[in-house]
């Protein structure tokens, strides 16, 4: 479970486990997980972000597949964990095994359970936020866009540039508060062009930089949601 | 540098703004479409960005035989070559020249190079007049200031800006201007530098490549000028990077298909010069004197270092052009020659990166530069390279070092980290702006003291309180 939806949005990993758990996968959350340690190499701290990567090689390493309901997080695992322990040959093995386990969670249900078919109950519109690792990194286009258009009532709005950066970069959107914002600034005016109910993503970091932008700017019915909330059919409309 | 502070600047101007978003989705547009069109000549896009990545790692793994071939090459040519450590160097070595020469006047195209030497304060302070031709560096030179892209040198300006600045340096009364002006406003600059082509005694210009099979410089542009530049007057003088050689001609017409349609999304510039030698008998133009200057300036240091892939670069500002970072600024944010991703890569290993400790932190890791670079080069894991390295050298601020030790020690003691994390869910909460009625336990977070950057635009959504491993637990001991 990532820092973010931990924290900040603790309904997400309850519908991602809600969505694992209908397509038979029996989901375990290991009790001593934290965080990946993304944050800390993104910021060049190695050390740090190597001591984290073992740590979470060591817990993850026992399960069939790591499902992440995050891009960016799973993209860390996927990416930067070989990377980040290439140079110890012995947890350069276990890296690589826990990579090609590890799937973010559109990409495990499309792979896992490509009949799946939502719960949800869902009417309304909704355009589609590409996160940046989730894109660039994995390769997460379709996955969730073909998850969402299952649910009958559901209308997905491509917006303009949906597949730019939101501004949100973890620390870049402390660090670069304003510039930060002039980007986001942009998502805003594109989601607001269309006009959609729901924006929706795969990364709580780009949703709550979104939503944070909306509300500012005075839009207070758009709502921002990450995919799994709406797939487990729990977002009452 | 002070990025961070010239960054809210720009991102408080409202007549840039109203620039950069004009530009932003013509420069995208036109390269997705020139991309586009590659497969109409039978050409992959993705096969052709692995062979441009693959000429300039051949060229850069053998540098020093490349450009000895060049050398020898431009010699039997006849032209001259010179050798110049730094730009300072570099800049003394055309200004030698020019006084060699009797040069009262010197007109430039196409060099970024030549903002790396400072070439046209050098030549100004020897009583040498520098004239920039390429029609954006023109407006910029009027305007006194330094190109902001390095393709589209005044793409930080708007119609308005220039036509102020043609009336008052072109001397008639201001006039209100659309686009439709454009033409008209482009033929009054030709018809001022015109002047300037036929009176100058010397022509400097860079290169987009050095051919080495051949001696030959290489120039691609769109106006026109670079074709004065580079052989009305009697002297040429080519300044150029040391890495810009490339082996052979067939190299060329590769690195061609990839070069414009990365940049401007045309199949091909207007101009595409080969320059080889100076003007010999029975030929009517072409200078009676080419100089090569090739310039190291800290290019010889990133061969074999973990930065080498940054000199493959070749010029095309399409890391820029898609960088959301760089179109909300504009590129004098960068505060040196180059902006954007390359800027913020080449800027610290140029000038050092401890003189450069904002660049590679100002970007949101996006990668959008990555997936257009034409020849490949990783940006973003060089910008993350040289924030590793100013880790390594403790160039970060002490807050920042102590966050990030305190964080990795808590991520280590998962019982603290859940006490941690549930403190701070409710401390948010407690942030929280009343609800509506006054209550406490409102939905957002207007001003946020931890993170102050974050609030300067945006509410902070507040958590709903218990953290999902809270309630994961209570669920399992239900």
């Amino acid at each position: 479970m990532t820092c973010l939806v931990d924290l900040m949005r603790p309904e997400v990993g309850f519908a991602a486990l809600q969505l694992l758990e209908r397509v038979g996968c029996t989901v375990v959350v290991p009790d001593g997980q934290t965080c990946c340690g993304q944050p800390a190499a993104s910021a060049g701290q190695r050390a740090i972000a190597v001591a984290l990567a073992k740590k979470a090689v060591a817990e993850l390493e026992g399960y069939e597949r790591v499902v992440v309901p995050s891009g960016s997080c799973a993209e860390h695992i996927c990416n930067g964990y070989p990377q980040l322990l290439a140079d110890e040959p012995a947890w350069a093995m276990r890296a690589q095994a826990v990579a090609g386990a590890t799937r973010e969670l559109s990409q495990f249900l499309a792979e896992h359970a490509p009949d799946f078919s939502p719960a949800g109950d869902f009417s309304g519109s909704v355009t589609y936020h590409d996160s940046c690792k989730g894109l660039r990194g994995l390769g997460i286009k379709q996955q969730p866009r073909e998850l969402l258009a299952r649910l009958p009532g559901l209308k997905l709005e491509e917006m303009p540039e949906c597949e730019e950066c939101c501004g949100f970069g973890g620390a870049f959107s402390v660090k670069y508060g304003e510039v930060s914002t002039r980007i986001v600034d942009r998502k805003c005016e594109s989601i607001a062009s269309v006009g959609a109910d729901v924006v929706a993503g795969g990364d709580l970091g780009c949703l709550l930089n979104i939503e944070g932008r909306l509300r500012r700017r005075g839009d207070e019915t758009t709502r921002v949601l990450h995919f799994a909330e709406i797939l487990a059919g729990e977002v009452a409309k | 540098m002070f990025f961070q502070q010239r960054a809210g600047d720009k991102v408080r101007n409202p007549v840039l703004q109203q620039a950069l978003q004009k530009a932003r989705p013509l420069f995208v547009g036109k390269r997705a479409k020139g991309v586009a069109a590659l497969a109409e000549d039978g050409l992959d896009g993705e096969r052709l960005r692995d062979a441009c990545a693959e000429i300039r790692n051949r060229a850069l793994a053998d540098l020093d035989v490349w450009l000895s071939l060049f050398e020898e090459r431009a010699l039997a040519s006849g032209a001259e070559v010179l050798w110049a450590r730094d730009g300072e160097e570099a800049a003394a070595l055309v200004v030698a020249l020019a006084r060699q020469h009797g040069v009262r006047k010197v007109v430039k195209s196409k060099s970024m190079l030549s903002e790396e030497m400072h070439l046209n304060a050098a030549l100004a302070a020897a009583g040498i007049q520098p004239v920039e031709t390429d029609l954006g560096e023109y407006i910029v030179q009027l305007a006194g200031e330094t190109p902001s892209h390095i393709i589209a040198p005044a793409v930080h300006k708007t119609l308005g800006e220039v036509e102020a600045l043609f009336a008052e340096n072109h001397g008639r009364p201001q006039k209100t201007r659309n686009s439709a002006d454009i033409p008209e406003m482009t033929r009054e600059a030709r018809g001022v530098l015109r002047e300037h082509f036929l009176s100058a005694e010397m022509g400097v210009s860079g290169a987009n490549f050095l051919i080495a099979e051949s001696g030959t410089a290489a120039l691609v542009t769109n106006e026109g000028n670079g074709r004065m530049v580079t052989t009305l007057p009697p002297l040429h003088v080519v300044v150029t990077g040391i890495e810009k050689v490339i082996p052979t001609l067939e190299d060329f017409a590769t690195l061609m298909r990839m070069l414009p349609r990365s940049a401007t999304g045309q199949s091909i510039s207007n101009y595409v010069s080969l320059l080889t030698g100076t003007r010999r008998s029975g030929e009517h133009d072409g200078p009676q004197k080419t100089v090569f200057i090739l310039v190291d300036n800290g290019r010889a240091d990133l061969l074999g270092s973990d930065y080498q892939d940054m000199l493959r670069c070749i010029r095309c500002g399409a890391c820029m052009n898609h960088c959301p970072v760089y179109f909300s600024l504009g590129g004098h944010a960068y505060g040196w020659v180059y902006p954007g991703p390359m800027g913020s890569v080449l800027t610290p290993l140029y000038t050092g990166i401890e003189n450069a400790v904002d660049l590679p932190q100002a970007t949101t890791g996006c990668n959008q530069c990555g997936s257009v670079c034409p020849v490949r080069i990783p940006l973003p894991k060089l910008m993350h390279r040289l924030r590793e390295t100013q880790v390594e050298r403790g160039l970060r601020p002490l807050g920042e070092r102590l966050t990030f030790k305190a964080w990795g020690w808590l991520a280590r003691q998962p019982r603290l980290y859940r006490l941690f994390s549930r403190i701070a869910a409710r401390y948010l909460g407690w942030l929280a702006d009343p609800a509506p009625d006054g209550s406490r336990g409102g939905r957002r977070i207007r001003i946020f003291g931890l993170a102050p950057g974050w609030t300067v635009g945006r509410d902070l959504p507040v958590p709903p309180g218990p953290t999902f491993h809270e309630r994961y637990a209570a669920r399992k001991r239900v």
